[in-house]
């Protein structure tokens, strides 16, 4: 038996998996001690079981976690007081970033602060340069200076960046040992051995918020797998990570910042599969959509979406990672996200959020602004005597009025006109989003299926999918807990990264084959030991650009050799055709240079089929109310039970489809089937209706 | 907030305002992505100086994205206006290279490709530009930026008004030929051009698309409501601010050229409305035409005046030529800050002048009231900001130019507010990245030694001016050639409201012996291997009286190594007691002082020359003391 849990904002999230059957679980997230949270989750799914704990859990052979602890302790600012060694000359590295600013003239607040405070940041007498020759030795006497400072200060953990490390990692490597030598049980981290990445800010970045959650991560990784075995768990525990894959707790204990995403990074996971098998596509649009935010990705091709650009906070002033991550675009958009009318009279929804306390104004918890969730309530969608399976009876009246005031009589609406301008506000937002991740890498959104996860993504997919021009939305049996679920379908994944400094001028074969086979050494090594029910897969990436650009397009490698002449002439014509489809332009003169090869090796962990319907008795009274909708207005909609429903079993809008954890809106003309795996399959428009924008996109061709 | 302005938008186009607006922003975010990501310059690909935006048919700039404010708020809809004059027929799969300062543009260092977006009728329906600050345009020396220049053909800019560079799609190879026979490093130039038409065609290709689906006479409605909307926003937000009048003025430093010895004087008079949520800016009362490189342009002139205005006001309103209705700005013919006349050199027009104007606008409107305004934004263009040529030993002495943009610093102190550390040029409001060591070292031939704050030059004040950067490097086995052009080493940053002003630009030269040596402004330096240049940025100036600058904040100031303890207690009157917290009684005392005139004390030593450190050697650089 396997187990995930995914430790949310609000929720804890369990799926159990005994075979073909995965049961989802709920508890709330105790953000003091998120591991209670998990054994309440536990309790319920034993419960379910009529079994205690214990035995549940003596039978997990496998425990999946994924977290926002880390990215939590960020928030909050409760991470490790640490401190930064830096190349003398260079202490501002976190302080400068790498400049850029979204708005001019918004004059609201100051400058951030550095991610480390000057105070704790100490310059290194020693400098490699660019091919990493020394320019100057280090000097061990400072450094030992520069540690008793350290010591004195009571610093918790040290982030080490110099310049050029990457090149010759020879001064990082002697300040790790004198640091352990001489300031034992201080954990740290070196640059180049986190994120052997070019430019120093983000190398810098990387380290500095690693080593700032080492000391947190491990007593929270360890505290949690002494509180499972005590509860009776005597399997593995496997922690997600922000590049969609799992790693042991011990390793990430290890480099902690790789469970930052931990999380959002599972929902395009599941969401791929779900896509290949629920709709036979490779490429998929996954949206989750939460109470505060709506993450978004691209999965394109069947392969999983990655970026090194991830920013804690806003894009140039918060911190960046620097770090590979499943390339999740989250907009502040969700259940949760407030209207709002701005001195010009436009409507905006978010990025405000009422969050999960106060909550939506129907929830009653004293919320006043008006929410999505109220929008929806006032619609008609959300039926407020069912939320949460009807644990959490919602105020129709409150929502009703609170949109009547600040929103409806303001721009002149009637309450539930104003209502569906919120749902097209935020579905606009919802798909600027999804078009900032499709378009911008060329890929048309109306070759993409829509996966929608999350509690309220079933409230406007059909909405975003008809404005995308997708052909087909799923709504997967287990989305309210997508990301745990996707959690159960992910591998055990490493990737590792090697410098390749060739062009094709005088491309060095030798260095490359060289430098490719160390790769496939490592991976093939970590295979062999990673307990994979299947065979492994490596994928390699060759990191290539023009000559004298700086920025790398992410280049696959078919055979992941460059052996020989021809090997690297299909090298060339794959990077120039990936570059005029990313940017619209090729430049056929240009030197093709190599910076970096990647090489990710995925060990299968778990079955690849999606898992059996759940079943309830069929319901053969149909239930039906008026629900509103912008064009139409008020219709008679049925409303039925997602688990009552047969498999093979279509509906047409308008429709309500409804489950414990999810609402279903089915707009007029849509319709929906119950596939073989309990998921709902919609078709957003009727067949045989010209969808408008593809029409008139034939027509200009 | 008033009445809501419902009556002025019906309800269904504020939905779908929202909804296109977002769809526009978008459109300029990938033209800029674009460009970003395969430009070969590092002008571009690191420090990102180029803009991105749209334009409509009648000539109105409708969204600029993250565009660098002096490109683009003012200049894209003269340079549409000059399209559609000098080219009446246009052609889909027709671009534009464009860099004339005589036509709506900004300096010659800045190319614009302009792409018509025509519609499948053959009619005009906006216009995609991209304007980039180029590494080099064949200018007489080795950089886009001089000021010692008596005219244009001393600058010895070539001059593209709206020349027609690509039909139906391809490379019109004559001028491609023209400009790869006198730019230097000319694939370099090719690969930044071709980065440029990929922008703008990425731009119209989605433009085209938006069309599609909502056909253009739906985009021409939201067009015009959008722009009506950004009008209403901005007169609101004017109507809020008091009524007067008044003028201000500053000094641009002099240059070596005759009749420049004192510099430049502007005055600018600025003329707030509130009824009419109105204001008007008149820079007429300003010297004729400069027989040197200064001179805005028609354009940089407008925009620059309207950075000062946007600055000031508080509020957040939309970029475009709706909410710049609100805003009169008043210039002349051969005129400095105005409408430049032929031969006249605009080589400097998006600095020097441009940011003492916008810099004056922000001050004035200061004196209006607290909580408006902004102190001076620091001058710039030291030594880190500098044009950088040779040869690269590394890669077979092969010829570079570049713009390296590292060492700007500047950002004024604010009514609500420090300023911005990484702000470079009023003009560009942060907008600008910053160069990474890193990235310099690989492509280019040389080393960054230092880059780091220098305490204690910040413009004190309520809210403090950022302090200045200090950059120092030089070249790695092989000569390089540094052209740079600074103003602000004789005239500093002002403050507003009483707030002081920051320290000045300082430019130096250390030699292979470990020697160092001030300077001029106005640079053109050959480094041998072994020598350093060191360039100190301008500190912003600060907002308000320093001694009303919270004490918690100052002491935090100081134990973040901002400001010594000492400048504390003289200038922001912050008393410490031995135990480094704030003593109130002391405090209090001192800042009464402060505030009844007492004169502040010069300090003990210099704080440029303390963070320089002629005793520590650097490294590598040679033998030294």
């Amino acid at each position: 038996m396997r187990i995930a849990a995914d430790t949310g904002g609000t929720f804890t999230d369990l799926v159990v998996e005994r075979g073909h059957q995965v049961q989802a679980y709920k508890a709330s997230t105790t953000p003091q001690d998120p591991a209670s949270g998990i054994l309440d989750a536990l309790a319920l799914a034993a419960e379910d079981a009529g079994e205690s704990v214990a035995a549940l859990l003596a039978q997990v052979t496998v425990f999946i976690h994924a977290t926002t602890r880390a990215i939590n302790a960020i928030l909050t600012e409760s991470t490790a007081r640490t401190a930064l060694l830096c190349t003398r000359g260079h202490p501002d590295m976190l302080l400068l970033r790498e400049g850029g600013r979204r708005e001019p003239f918004d004059w609201r607040h100051g400058y951030p602060d550095p991610y480390i405070p000057r105070s704790l940041t100490f310059e290194i007498a020693e400098r490699i340069g660019a091919a990493g020759e020394v320019v100057q030795e280090l000097d061990e006497a400072a450094v030992l200076r520069v540690i008793g400072t350290l010591r004195e200060l009571r610093v918790e953990a040290v982030a080490v960046c110099l310049l050029w490390s990457i090149a010759n990692p020879a001064h990082e490597l002697r300040l790790g040992e004198l640091l352990e030598e001489h300031l034992p049980g201080v954990p740290f981290t070196l640059s180049h051995a986190l994120n052997p990445t070019l430019r120093e800010y983000r190398r810098a970045s990387s380290a500095a918020i690693d080593a700032s959650l080492k000391p947190l991560m491990t007593a929270y990784l360890r505290g949690l797998e002494e509180r499972l075995r005590g509860a009776g768990f005597s399997g593995r525990l496997l922690i997600v990570t922000s590049s969609g894959g799992l790693l042991d707790a011990h390793e990430v204990a290890a480099a902690p910042i790789h469970s930052i995403s931990s999380g959002p990074s599972m929902a395009p996971v599941a969401g791929r599969r779900y896509a290949a098998i629920e709709a036979m596509s490779d490429n998929a649009v996954i949206a989750d959509t939460g109470g505060t935010s709506y993450d978004v990705a691209l999965v394109r091709g069947g392969r999983l979406p990655m970026t090194r650009e991830t920013w804690l906070g806003v894009e140039y002033e918060g911190h960046i990672t620097g770090f590979p991550a499943v390339d999740v675009r989250s907009v502040g958009a969700g259940g949760g996200s407030i209207a709002w009318i701005d001195p010009g009279g436009l409507l905006h929804v978010g990025p405000q959020s009422a969050g999960a306390d106060p909550g939506p104004v129907c929830y009653g918890r004293g919320g006043s602004e008006p929410t999505v969730t109220d929008a929806c309530l006032v619609l008609g969608w959300i039926d407020p005597d069912y939320f949460l399976g009807g644990k959490m009876p919602l105020d129709l009246q409150a929502a009703h009025e609170a949109i009547e005031r600040r929103i409806a009589l303001p721009i002149g609406l009637d309450v539930q006109e104003a209502a569906a301008a919120i749902m097209a506000v935020v579905t606009e937002r919802m798909v600027q989003a999804i078009e900032e991740i499709t378009i911008n890498q060329g890929v048309d959104p109306r070759s993409a299926v829509l996966v929608g996860g999350g509690g309220a993504a079933g409230l406007n997919a059909v909405a975003i999918a008809r404005r995308l021009g997708c052909p087909k939305v799923i709504i997967p049996q287990a989305g309210a807990v997508l990301s745990a679920r996707g959690a159960l379908m992910s591998d055990l994944v490493a990737e590792y990264s090697a410098a390749l400094f060739t062009a094709t001028d005088a491309f060095d074969y030798e260095r490359a084959e060289e430098t490719l086979s160390r790769l496939r050494e490592r991976c093939t090594t970590f295979a062999s030991r990673s307990g994979s029910v299947g065979p492994p897969e490596i994928h390699y990436i060759a990191e290539a650009r023009y000559r004298h650009q700086v920025w790398q397009l992410d280049l696959p490698l078919r055979s992941g050799r460059l052996e020989d002449a021809p090997s690297v002439a299909t090298l060339v014509e794959d990077f120039h055709c990936l570059h005029e489809e990313v940017y619209a332009v090729r430049d056929e003169q240009a030197i093709v240079e190599l910076v970096n090869v990647r090489a990710r090796v995925s060990c299968p962990m778990g079955r690849d089929e999606l898992d059996a319907p759940l079943a309830e008795p069929h319901d053969p009274c149909r239930r039906s109310r008026l629900v509103y909708f912008s064009g139409p207005g008020a219709v008679q909609a049925d409303i039925l039970n997602l688990e009552a429903m047969a498999i093979g079993e279509i509906v047409g809008g308008p429709a309500i489809i409804e489950s414990s954890f999810t609402t279903v809106v089915l707009n007029p003309g849509a319709s929906a089937e119950r596939t073989s795996s309990g998921s709902l399959l919609i078709t957003p428009l009727p067949a045989g209706r010209p969808e408008p924008s593809a029409a008139s996109a034939e027509a200009g061709s | 907030m008033g009445a809501p302005a419902s009556s002025a938008h019906p309800a269904r186009d504020v939905v779908s305002l929202a909804v296109m607006t977002n769809r526009m922003e978008g459109v300029v975010r990938k033209m800029t992505n674009t460009l970003f990501r395969t430009a070969r310059s590092t002008v571009l690909n690191t420090a990102r100086d180029f803009s991105c935006c749209v334009i409509t048919a009648k000539h109105e700039l409708l969204v600029m994205g993250e565009s660098l404010p002096i490109h683009v708020i003012s200049g894209p809809d003269m340079i549409s206006r000059w399209l559609t004059r000098l080219h009446p027929r246009l052609s889909r799969g027709d671009a534009f290279l464009h860099n004339s300062p005589y036509h709506g543009n900004s300096h010659a260092g800045d190319h614009c490709i302009v792409v018509p977006v025509i519609d499948d009728e053959g009619t005009h329906r906006a216009t995609a530009l991209v304007k980039a600050h180029m590494a080099d345009i064949g200018n007489a020396e080795p950089t886009t930026l001089t000021a010692t220049v008596r005219d244009v053909y001393q600058e010895g800019a070539l001059i593209f008004p709206c020349v027609k560079i690509q039909e139906a799609y391809r490379d019109i190879e004559d001028v491609i030929r023209i400009c790869q026979a006198r730019i230097r490093v000319p694939e370099d130039w090719y690969g930044d051009y071709i980065g440029m038409i990929g922008a703008a065609r990425v731009g119209e290709r989605e433009l085209l698309k938006v069309a599609d689906e909502v056909g253009w006479d739906t985009f021409e409605r939201y067009v015009a409501d959008w722009l009506d909307y950004s009008e209403e926003r901005m007169r609101a937000t004017i109507r809020s601010l008091p009524a007067g009048r008044r003028t201000g003025w500053e000094t641009h430093d002099p240059v070596p050229l005759p009749g420049l010895e004192h510099g430049v004087r502007l005055q600018v008079t600025v003329e707030i409305d509130p009824q009419a949520g109105e204001i008007e800016v008149d820079l007429r009362e300003n010297p004729d035409c400069l027989p040197c490189g200064l001179n805005l342009t028609e354009s940089t002139s407008h925009t620059s005046a309207l950075i000062g205005v946007f600055n000031s006001i508080g509020e957040v309103v939309p970029r475009n030529s709706g909410s710049e209705r609100a805003v009169r700005v008043l210039t002349r013919e051969n005129c400095c800050v105005g409408t430049p006349v032929h031969p006249f050199s605009c080589s400097m027009a998006t600095s020097g002048l441009a940011e003492r104007l916008a810099s004056t606008v922000q001050r004035t409107i200061a004196e209006f009231g607290d909580g408006l305004g902004m102190a001076a934004t620091g001058p710039e263009c030291p030594p880190a900001v500098a044009g950088l040529s040779g040869r690269d030993p590394r890669h077979s002495d092969a010829p570079f130019v570049d713009m390296m943009i590292l060492g700007n610093s500047g950002g004024a102190g604010h009514a609500r507010g420090d300023g911005w550390m990484v702000n470079g040029e009023a003009s560009d409001g942060g907008s600008m990245m910053r160069d990474s060591t890193e990235v310099l070292e690989l492509l280019r031939p040389i080393r960054v030694w230092v880059d780091r704050i220098v305490p204690d030059t910040e413009g004190a004040g309520r809210h403090r001016g950022a302090p200045s950067l200090y950059v120092e490097y030089g070249p790695v086995g092989t000569e390089l050639e540094v052209m740079y052009a600074a103003d602000g080493t004789v005239n500093p940053a002002l403050g507003a409201r009483g707030g002081l002003p920051g320290a000045p630009v300082r430019p130096f030269l250390r030699s292979a012996d470990g020697q160092v040596r001030q300077l001029g402004a106005w640079g053109h330096v050959v480094l041998e291997s072994g020598e350093t240049i060191i360039s100190v940025s301008s500190a912003g100036g600060g907002y308000g009286p320093p001694w009303e600058r919270d004490p918690d904040v100052v002491r935090r100031d100081v134990a973040e190594g901002w400001i010594s303890p000492a400048r504390a207690t003289a200038v922001y009157g912050v008393v410490f007691d031995s135990a480094g917290a704030v003593d109130p009684v002391a405090t209090a005392r001192r800042r009464a002082r402060l505030a009844a005139g007492e004169p502040i004390p010069e300090p003990a030593d210099d704080p440029v020359l303390r963070a320089i450190a002629p005793g520590e050697p650097i490294p590598g650089a040679a033998s030294q003391d």
